[in-house]
């Protein structure tokens, strides 16, 4: 699986027809095609190309909202 | 403008530029909602889907009523809703409620009816955590929703057989018991 920096995450943001990525707890999400992530805004709260990680303790949903979305690596933050 | 009503918010606490986001993205679902399930309703045919109709009649009149109330706030909170009526679609805080591929499948239609109602039952919960003791008016507003969204939510769910019933009925066809308030003639 691919290993992406915080500088790799943050590329994939889903703007201007880029991959909208997003890490949550180490792994990364690719919510390109999820209709609530166009652009790689999610509700106007959320932008993808991140490290979301505790952000879903603010949300009214669950992490099994997740397994919706592929898994398209590992994020390595050190 | 800035309205001492939105003044108040802020000083409570409250992102309110981050609220009237939104408050616009719900009500695009709302306006949306009552779309699509227009298009849902027509194809809710047969023995099965005929019985559903009314409900999915009340369900579609509240969401526009939902909507209705909404903007209002939208505005006193000095946001606006979008000029254009796609951007307005595409920053739904729901995904569109889409006929199935089988339109005649009721149990799917009826699927993506008790999806859509819970996307909206999560986003007003959401709403009124963030606003509760802070946005009264906002809070009074998304709260009274939330009363009808899950009402809608338990009303799909028994069909689909998923727990006891909660004898959700209406006198009048889109009567909105919780929102009528906010709405005016």
């Amino acid at each position: 699986m691919k290993v992406f920096t915080l500088a790799e995450l943050a590329r994939n943001d889903g703007k201007e027809g880029r991959p909208a990525y997003f890490a949550y707890k180490g792994l990364v999400y690719d919510v390109s095609g999820s209709f609530l992530w166009n652009d790689g805004n999610h509700l106007g709260l959320h932008r993808a190309g991140g490290d979301l990680t505790g952000k879903l303790e603010e949300a009214p949903h669950g992490e099994e909202f997740l397994r919706d979305f592929p898994t398209v690596g590992i994020l390595d933050k050190s | 403008m800035s309205l001492v009503s939105r003044q108040m918010v802020e000083k409570a606490g409250v992102n309110v530029d981050e609220l009237v986001e939104l408050l616009v993205r719900n009500a695009a679902a709302e306006l949306t909602t009552f779309y699509y399930y227009t298009i849902l309703r027509v194809n809710l045919i047969g023995m099965e889907g005929e019985g559903l109709k009314l409900i999915t009649e009340d369900a579609r009149i509240e969401d526009r009523n939902h909507f209705e109330a909404l903007v209002p706030r939208i505005y006193e909170l000095g946001g606006k809703l979008p000029d254009d009526m796609k951007k307005f679609h595409d920053c739904s805080a729901c995904p569109p409620a889409n006929l199935p591929k089988d339109p005649t499948d009721v149990k799917a239609i009826l699927k993506i009816l008790l999806k859509a109602e819970q996307c909206a039952v999560r986003g007003y919960t959401h709403i009124c955590n963030i606003t509760f003791g802070k946005d009264h008016r906002t809070y009074d507003l998304a709260l009274a929703i939330l009363h009808e969204e899950i009402e809608h939510e338990a009303w799909f769910a028994e069909f689909l057989a998923q727990g006891p019933s909660g004898h959700f009925a209406r006198n009048t066809v889109g009567e909105s018991p919780f929102v009528s308030k906010f709405l005016h003639p």
